[in-house]
């Protein structure tokens, strides 16, 4: 059995806003949402990048007692854009607790800010220890604490997959949802991913010096994918969700089609676990393509994983030439506008996908005043450009050597 | 502590940090308050710092069979008089 996937919800809490219009706003104004570093009281003054994709502004969350105390930073992000996603779906409470709604949701680490405060007690008298290691630690901590926070609070029955790949988080999330549905074991799956605001990774990359420290007095200015000037990546938080459900119950239910999953591709490039990788890369897009049963050609954007970094948009420009040759489609690094939000970047760059098909229009990729000569064989989106995009395709590689790609056709465009 | 002191503060506990509305101390913690087994636990870490001791395992066990406010109190009593003696 294959049956054909939609998304028919999405929300994402992003540096660059929160509500559509916000969104919206800033790609089409080339807004940042890049801001200094904060101070944590701990790494902050050994760490040489600056900058963070900051999610700067208040979110009412109204979550009751009940659920909070479960819940860290990361799954207030990951419970409100579930609460955004199953709201505006209209589903009925009997079906969310039927059992044929799944989730499928990550994070990076769970909740690096309540492993911090484990971590503390380690530096406290012997005494004081055991009774500060609350009982609740580990569900506020646990790597698959957004996904189970999820089904708690909205009583969800259904299989959950709390997938943990660091960037490839939430594009797993949403291939293996669609994949859930799509051969009939679900028959819809609330995807995504969230990552809350953590010094830790950026002190990862700082060591590893993958992180942009160029432009710590203009935020703004960085990250700059394909940029002859870039200088790395810019770690960032935020949440997203998409729900995916079954073509024909929805359409039966009338629900609204954003788009439709047509196709996904997840491999590993079977070695080194830092390293890009061409061969694999290439791979992944070419599986998605025939997962899809579509042409090269048939692509009218890509969502290039694109994080800045000195090798990182190098291969994925090659990757993209040797899949979809010359003119090919449009390319844009859509992390030039917030940083790199981690596990949810690809459910944000399948949002933000989702909004530019609705809206017409293609985001250019930020601060890309002089494109490296290794990346220019590919069709970089300068200034806003009126274009419809009938078939995006959204790339994400991860630590670890994980790779995968999804497809996504415009609900406009589908054949209904 | 006298028991009008030990329940100021055990209703301040319930009403600041488990956001307890209008607590009666003949209430049942769970159908009234929806209080679980993870709220027990994390009270009794809140009971350890108020008495500044630290409870043994089958002190913990023992508080499972707690259903109200006042088991709470007579709880807290009974250790704390155990440890006097």
């Amino acid at each position: 059995m294959k049956r054909r996937v939609v998304i028919t919800a999405c929300s994402a809490i992003t540096p660059i806003g929160y509500d559509k219009a916000d969104i919206i706003d800033s790609l089409r104004q080339g807004k940042s949402g890049v801001k200094p570093l904060r101070d944590d009281g701990l790494l902050n003054k050994h760490i040489h990048s600056r900058v963070f994709g900051t999610v700067d502004y208040p979110i009412d969350y109204g979550f009751k007692r009940q659920y909070r105390k479960t819940m860290g930073p990361v799954a207030y992000y990951a419970c409100q854009v579930a609460k955004d996603v199953l709201e505006h779906s209209g589903l009925s409470q009997e079906f969310i607790t039927s059992g044929r709604l799944g989730v499928a949701f990550g994070s990076t680490h769970g909740s690096p800010t309540v492993q911090r405060d484990i971590y503390r007690t380690f530096f406290q008298e012997l005494d004081a220890k055991f009774s500060s290691i609350g009982a609740v630690d580990y569900l506020r901590s646990m790597v698959h604490t957004t996904a189970v926070n999820i089904t708690r609070m909205f009583g969800i029955t259904g299989r959950v997959i709390a997938s943990s790949t660091a960037c490839t988080t939430s594009s797993q999330s949403i291939g293996f949802g669609y994949e859930t549905i799509k051969y009939g074991m679900q028959d819809a799956m609330i995807c995504g991913g969230a990552d809350e605001y953590d010094t830790t990774t950026v002190a990862v990359f700082d060591n590893l010096l993958a992180c942009s420290t160029a432009y710590n007095e203009t935020p703004q200015l960085t990250p700059r994918p394909f940029d002859s000037g870039r200088d790395g990546l810019v770690v960032a938080e935020g949440g997203g969700a998409v729900l995916l459900e079954e073509f024909e119950s929805a359409k039966r239910r009338g629900a609204s089609i954003l788009a439709e999953v047509i196709g996904f591709a997840c491999n590993n490039n079977g070695g080194d676990l830092i390293l890009p990788n061409l061969e694999g890369i290439t791979a992944t897009l070419r599986l998605a393509l025939e997962d899809a049963g579509i042409a090269p050609g048939d692509v009218d954007f890509i969502s290039a994983h694109a994080t800045a970094t000195k090798m990182g948009d190098v291969i994925e420009s090659q990757a993209i030439e040797a899949v979809y040759g010359d003119n090919g489609p449009f390319v844009t690094g859509l992390k030039s506008y917030m940083g790199h939000t981690m596990g949810t970047c690809g459910v944000i760059e399948t949002i933000l996908t989702i909004y530019m098909m609705e809206q017409g229009f293609i985001a250019p990729t930020l601060n890309l005043q002089n494109i490296d000569e290794r990346c220019r064989m590919l069709r970089h989106v300068r200034e806003v450009t009126a274009a419809p995009i009938r078939i995006g395709a959204i790339q994400n590689f991860a630590f670890g050597g994980v790779n995968t790609c999804l497809l996504i056709r415009d609900g406009k465009a589908m054949d209904k | 502590m006298k028991r009008d002191v030990l329940q100021e503060k055990i209703l301040t506990i319930l009403t600041d940090d488990f956001e307890f509305e209008q607590p009666e101390l003949s209430d049942n913690l769970r159908d009234d308050h929806g209080f679980d087994s993870i709220d027990a636990i994390e009270l009794l870490g809140k009971i350890e710092l108020l008495l500044d001791f630290t409870l043994t395992r089958e002190e913990k066990e023992k508080a499972m069979g707690i259903r109200t406010i006042n088991d709470i109190l007579d709880y807290i009593e009974t250790i704390a008089s155990s440890r006097d003696t």
